[in-house]
């Protein structure tokens, strides 16, 4: 086992959502205060015992963004004592480590995501959207001319590895395809959801080639939202709230990989076994207490790889458990005979939001707070693991 | 076939205005100028080393030099993008290969395969180093190494 100071001492107790849009028309700032005022709420404190911000994106100054700086001025918070930007999976950690490591009581985390022109033709041809990219906020220079580098930030390497994976194991694409569905039937039942029309397996293997193998349902969708969290030390939860949803464990997890992606490691060496390894020595909750899963699905390649590095079955075997774990009557996956898997319609489904709404997912249906959607036995443990396979993955154990 | 010959720090910036030109991989676009693929490798324990980096990973050397490679490798994995991003860009499939270089296990190079049609590309398909001219400059793509040995047609 490794270290776990933090087990069950911090809490997340607020949490807010805009709602999803293909064109909001409305910018990351904009997205991100309206989340970010929704959790503060919901957490019913005020905004002054807020002391900790983790903005989004990866430059702190980036202008015209949701970066700590503009969120605490915009917001009107008088002092903190702790900021930082992040995204994907490493912000939710970072709030917390900050928290544990008293730097800060009360953290904010607010994440914003917009539809962007590199990632759909008619978002390319928006104006506004295309200017967002000249100060983008992945910041320097990725490629230009020189194909050497294109797969430095880049999903390419995605379909790539889609591909070596099938060629590897000698595997179909059965289990993208549950994942997809699986999201896509989920996101039916969920009104915040952008994708409200269930998919069948066939419309999966007959959606349009993007980076082949990779098709078009295999890949997250663009969306304008926002989601924000509160976390806070356990003690203080407990005043707020009678049943406070805890971290129980967490991880990140990194490689030698770098920054250009060619130069993978092995499948079962990414950055996702390395958080997931790094998890399970810290958790003293295991797979089997696990009632709520939220594997990453940035591309289906993702939530294979994080189901597979949680444990839940061999490399390359993924197809054929999601096979022998599926609810054909509702057409989700359902593991073990217990554990649901992306409840709300994840990137997939409910929209893309780098896996931000996982947590607010995983919060409400905890709280027992979903409605129509609430899962009847209240889960009681979510595992919820996102990132890339090369960089800012995390692992994240919630318990009540 | 074009060829600048030997060319100062200024040109290679100029040459490559929109790549970020640095002192760990200047002699790399020097050498796309001239024609040649270059890779850093140390100079004490042999480690080629991609991206261009100032130090050796595994003995932290700084005697870093670029050197000429073979351009043979094989296909490590692929993808054939059937759409790009900017609508305005050409529609034609294009595939995209990370090539595992012969000099070193693990030493992976991304490129344009060429001479090739997609769906004749394996995994681990043995290729060769060809160039093909794209904006007014030649840049490195991999073809098939035909039965014979030989490249295809040039
Ligand atoms: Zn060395």
């Amino acid at each position: 086992m490794a270290r776990n100071p933090l087990k069950d001492q911090l809490a997340v107790v607020g949490i807010g959502s805009t709602p999803y849009g293909r064109d909001l028309q409305r910018s990351h700032l904009s997205l991100g205060l309206e989340a970010a005022i929704a959790a503060i709420r919901d957490a019913g404190i005020d905004k002054n015992e807020i002391d900790g911000i983790c903005g989004s994106g990866m430059t702190p100054l980036a202008q015209g963004g949701s970066g700590f700086l503009s969120l605490q001025g915009a917001l009107g918070i008088d002092e903190i004592t702790w900021g930082k930007n992040s995204w994907l999976g490493s912000c939710f950690v970072y709030a917390a480590e900050t928290v544990f490591s008293g730097l800060s009581d009360m953290c904010l985390v607010v994440q914003t995501y917009v539809r962007d022109p590199g990632m759909s033709r008619s978002a390319h041809a928006d104006p506004f959207r295309r200017n967002l990219t000249k100060f983008g906020d992945i910041g320097g220079d990725i490629g230009g001319s020189d194909f050497a580098k294109r797969w430095v930030h880049s999903g390419e390497p995605y379909a790539g590895w889609m591909r070596r994976y099938m060629h590897d194991y000698g595997v179909n694409k059965d289990a993208f395809a549950y994942l997809a569905v699986n999201s896509r039937s989920h996101g039916a039942r969920n009104p915040a959801a952008v994708m409200q029309q269930p998919i069948t397996l066939d419309d999966y293997h007959a959606s349009r080639q993007i980076w082949e193998p990779m098709q078009m349902l295999d890949m997250d969708v663009p969306v304008d939202c926002a989601e924000a969290f509160v976390i806070t030390t356990a003690e203080r939860a407990r005043d707020m709230t009678d049943k406070p949803v805890l971290i129980h464990a967490m991880s990140l997890g990194g490689t030698r990989v770098g920054e250009f992606y060619e130069n993978s490691l092995p499948w079962t060496e990414n950055a996702f076994w390395v958080t997931l390894k790094g998890l399970w020595a810290r958790s003293e909750l295991k797979l089997d207490d696990i009632d709520l899963f939220f594997p990453y699905d940035g591309y289906t390649i993702d939530g294979v790889g994080v189901t597979e590095a949680a444990g839940y079955c061999k490399p390359g075997e993924c197809g054929d458990f999601f096979k022998d774990n599926w609810d054909e009557a509702r057409q989700v996956l359902r593991l073990n005979g217990k554990c649901e898997v992306m409840t709300h319609g994840g990137g997939l489904g409910m929209g893309r939001a780098g896996g931000a709404n996982y947590f607010s997912e995983a919060v409400r249906q905890m709280r027992g707070q979903e409605g129509a959607r609430q899962i009847a036995r209240v889960p009681e443990a979510a595992l919820i693991a996102i990132g890339s396979f090369f960089h800012d993955p995390c692992a994240v154990v919630l318990r009540t | 076939m074009r060829n600048y010959g030997p060319i100062d720090d200024f040109t290679v910036i100029e040459l490559y205005s929109d790549v970020q030109v640095n002192r760990d991989n200047v002699e790399y676009y020097r050498g796309l100028a001239e024609r040649k693929l270059l890779i850093n490798r140390c100079g004490d324990c042999g480690t080629w080393i991609y991206p261009h980096r100032p130090i050796c990973p595994e003995c932290w050397s700084w005697n870093i030099k670029a050197e000429e490679v073979s351009g043979l490798g094989s296909v490590f994995m692929w993808t054939t993008l059937m759409q790009q991003r900017s609508p305005s860009a050409p529609h034609e499939p294009v595939p995209v290969a990370a090539v595992d270089f012969a000099e070193q296990k693990g030493l992976r190079y991304l490129s344009r395969i060429v001479n090739c049609r997609p769906e004749d590309i394996y995994h681990d398909m043995p290729v060769q180093l060809t160039w093909i001219e794209i904006g007014n400059l030649e840049w490195p793509a991999f073809e098939p190494i035909s039965d014979s040995g030989r490249g295809g047609t040039r």
